[in-house]
């Protein structure tokens, strides 16, 4: 038997970590000198409390490479292999420091996979990987779904994402002096522009589009950053449109919360 | 300036008679240039007919005021060249058209007899008509079609001559004129004839008055003076020199010079045809580039300027007048990207006022061409910024309605894609800009664009220039005017209650952002006043205000 390891910026829901024995890993939340691990030390509503406080913004960081080497060491002890995934290493150094704490615990099999993608459909691979009878089938089942993650994102501002340098090709939709709100994606593991829109309304509609697009879907759900209106709001209007289609709505954690500020609010999916 | 004898009243026309006519219907046209802006059926403070049938008829003439050709093909080719370069408004570009249409009919000929004339006059009508995609009587072309058909009358009469068809073709346009408001509801409201047709019959009889030996009363007119020049003369972008000239030959391979001349050089410019070809490049080595001409043709009109020596020029002037008088800088374009974008597209906007220059620049336009005070830009002022640009598919925005039509005629004038969005108004261009995808295909981008523009209702308000009636509207000179799409809607005595009544009109409790783009003439506090009378009127409705710069509008409001 196997067990899987992610790291925290899957925002894998509590339940399925326990329902499916999978281990989180956090990175951290750096406000000035003190550091936090995300969803340990630091809940997602103190972390934006303080955000707004804060004077200059937190950074974050990854896991290293010995925090890897020691949940899986002990885990060699539970079980006879591992699969590790992680957020996209185009936006973090988690996958990496995580292939090279693998590498440190000897005759032990801990298959790291690089999801290309980040927050809950990371944790929707999760759980395609524990369902599986095998590692090797674990594997398979996310390899499988790696190339049908979507994420489609709204958020408030691109400040946080040109602060914390993950902007990637939404880069070209910088230097607006109108007041335009970015609808991004992910592709080849980055951030990439969707579309532009003048306003929050307008964006839902445009988001719901391509939603539908991509149906039909294996699982979707409703994320945001301190938005909780605006997600309700998507999720009803889902209800309504799709109502064959379970639809989870959860909030993203701290260290994402970092790189998309507050207000951001997101469908992300798995297409079928 | 009285009529040469050279021809006068005699039979035929030779292409120097016709360079003495037109030269004369620059005359007449220069001085009725305001009275023709004045006719401009709302009474906004951008009309701006007269001037830019002057200025496409300036251009007409540029080339061929030191031409010696004695064949009147010729000067009508060269003439018809210049119109469609220069061609600025939808009454400049049908005005090119009328003198390709004439330069066709007379291609082979060096001299013209009544009958050709007459005919030449038919043809220029009918390629005003092929011009435009839905052609309305009661305009320039009714007009057009009339002087042709009066010319056609006269030719067959016993004794016709060259001045007695012109004569004829001037008072079959005069007539038309006055007939327009009987054609067009929205002329009889206004009280107003067609603009462009007054333009045409002023310029026919200022040809006439140049071949008949009769002493013009206004003629020392300023031919060359445009009203309110303001051009913004943006430094040329480039290095070395801009060299311009024309070549004349027989057989001239205009593609293969356009080969030659690209490969020496960027913002090319090669036009014409087998006899004549227009050649404009900047290049480090205009010799070269002169020798290399040569070989095909006989030039003239050379010029070559040293572009960093202007580019200083304006600079020092910048510099002097630093404490001295306000300068209003000239816009510096951005650095150029590091990247070129990823669907290889580029994109051209005719914007007015800084702070629109601002915003369309950071919605990634990469070449603005300012559309200027009362001018509207040339086809060739449109065709130099999609050759500046690296890329060999353009989108562009003509942002006003009376530049979609010359915006239009750029395709034809070059080697690069050009899709043109029929964007309307600033609003319009600003929606489509923020549907522009970098990494989309060009197809799907002119489609998102359009439909985009398609949404955003604008609203645009001024004052009245002067009374007048149109769609049960009585207005007086000075009231507070707004157009909603172009069309004139409301009136009233104060910003507030007009802005209001036009939101209204829109349905503007259906949408969710107000833009104001504030002009000029705005002041903070009028602004201020707007902004939160919109925002009491209207507690649901975002309202977003944004420093535009435009001139004759305070303030013109989006609606999405």
């Amino acid at each position: 038997m196997f067990r899987v390891v992610t790291d925290s910026t899957s925002d894998v829901p509590p339940e399925w970590c326990q329902q499916y024995g999978i281990e989180v890993v956090p990175l951290r939340v750096l406000f000035g000198e003190e550091s936090f691990r995300d969803r340990v030390d630091l809940s997602t509503d103190e972390f934006f409390a303080r955000l707004r406080q804060a004077d200059r913004l937190p950074t974050t960081s990854a896991p290293s490479p010995g925090d890897f080497a020691t949940v899986y060491e002990r885990l060699s002890h539970e079980c006879d292999g591992v699969v590790s995934i992680h957020i996209s290493g185009e936006l973090s150094g988690t996958v990496e420091a995580a292939r090279v704490g693998a590498s440190s615990v000897e005759g032990f099999p801990v298959h790291v996979i690089d999801s290309r993608c980040l927050t809950i459909c990371v944790a929707y691979l999760c759980r395609a990987a524990a369902e599986a009878a095998t590692l090797d089938e674990a594997v398979a089942r996310v390899e499988a779904r790696v190339p049908r993650q979507r994420i489609l994102a709204l958020l408030d501002t691109l400040k946080y994402l040109e602060m914390g340098g993950r902007i990637g090709r939404a880069q070209a939709m910088l230097g607006s002096m109108l007041d335009v709100k970015p609808i991004l994606g992910v592709a080849d593991g980055r951030v990439t522009p969707l579309d532009r829109v003048r306003t929050r309304a307008k964006a839902i509609p445009r988001m719901l589009e391509r939603l539908r697009q991509d149906l039909p879907v294996e699982r979707l759900a409703v994320m945001h950053a301190q938005a909780p209106a605006d997600a309700e709001r998507i999720r009803a209007q889902l209800a309504a449109d799709l109502p064959d289609v379970e639809v989870e709505v959860g909030e993203i954690g701290a260290v994402l919360g970092t790189h998309v500020g507050p207000g951001a609010v997101g469908l992300t999916y798995i297409t079928r | 300036m009285t009529a040469s004898s050279r021809g006068a009243g005699a039979g035929r026309v030779d292409g120097q008679l016709l360079k003495q006519a037109l030269l004369g219907s620059l005359a007449w046209l220069g001085a009725h240039q305001e009275e023709i802006n004045r006719l401009n059926v709302f009474p906004v403070p951008d009309g701006d007919t007269g001037t830019n049938m002057l200025l496409t008829l300036q251009s007409a003439i540029e080339d061929i005021r030191e031409s010696q050709a004695a064949e009147v093909s010729k000067i009508a080719r060269i003439a018809a060249h210049g119109s469609l370069m220069g061609a600025r408004g939808n009454s400049g570009v049908i005005l090119s058209q009328i003198f390709r249409g004439f330069a066709s009919a007379v291609q082979d000929k060096a001299e013209l007899d009544p009958g050709q004339l007459a005919t030449a006059f038919e043809e220029a009508a009918n390629a005003a008509y092929r011009a435009v995609s839905k052609p309305t009587e009661g305009t320039i072309l009714t007009v057009a079609r009339q002087a042709g058909r009066s010319a056609a009358g006269a030719a067959q009469q016993p004794g016709a001559t060259a001045t007695s068809v012109m004569k004829a073709a001037a008072a079959g346009a005069r007539s038309a004129v006055e007939r327009t408001p009987t054609q067009l509801k929205i002329l009889r409201d206004a009280g107003v004839v067609d603009a462009g047709g007054y333009g045409l019959q002023i310029m026919l009889e200022g040809m006439l008055r140049s071949v008949e030996e009769v002493e013009d009363e206004l003629s020392p007119l300023m031919p060359g003076r445009p009203a309110a020049q303001v051009t913004l003369d943006l430094p040329e972008e480039g290095w070395g020199y801009c060299t311009e000239f024309l070549i004349h030959g027989d057989e001239l391979d205009v593609e293969g010079i356009r080969d030659e001349i690209e490969a020496l050089g960027n913002s090319v410019l090669v036009v014409g045809d087998p006899e004549l070809v227009k050649v404009h490049v900047h290049t480090d080595d205009p010799s070269r580039v002169i020798t290399l001409a040569a070989r095909h043709g006989r030039l003239d009109r050379l010029s070559v300027g040293d572009m960093s020596s202007q580019h200083q020029r304006i600079r020092d002037q910048a510099d002097e007048a630093d404490g001295a008088d306000e300068v209003v800088p000239v816009p510096a374009a951005p650095a150029p990207p590091a990247e070129l974008r990823p669907n290889g597209i580029g994109l051209v906007a005719v914007v007015s006022g800084p702070g629109l220059v601002e915003i369309f620049r950071g919605l990634g336009v990469d070449e603005i061409v300012e559309g200027g005070q009362t001018m509207n830009p040339s086809t060739q002022d449109m065709l130099e910024a999609v050759e500046r640009l690296p890329y060999g598919r353009v989108i562009l925005l003509p942002n006003n309605k009376n530049v979609v039509l010359a915006a239009s005629q750029v395709g034809g004038l070059t080697k690069k894609t050009v899709d043109v969005l029929e964007t309307r108004t600033s609003p319009q261009g600003i929606a489509a800009m923020v549907a522009f995808h970098p990494e989309r295909s060009a197809d799907e981008n002119v489609a998102a664009m359009t439909e985009a523009a398609r949404h955003v209702q604008t609203i645009e308000v001024t004052h009245a220039v002067r009374d007048s009636r149109s769609n049960g509207l009585t207005v007086r000179k000075g009231d507070v005017i707004a157009l909603i799409n172009d069309r004139l809607e409301h009136a009233g005595k104060e910003y507030e209650s007009v802005v209001q009544a036009a939101l209204n009109g829109v349905g503007a409790g259906d949408y969710e952002l107000v833009t104001i783009y504030r002009g000029q003439q705005a002041t903070d506090s009028q602004a201020e006043r707007l902004t939160a009378s919109i925002r009491g009127d209207f507690p649901d409705l975002e309202v977003e205000v944004q420093s535009g710069g435009q001139e004759h509008y305070p303030f013109i409001l989006s609606v999405e």
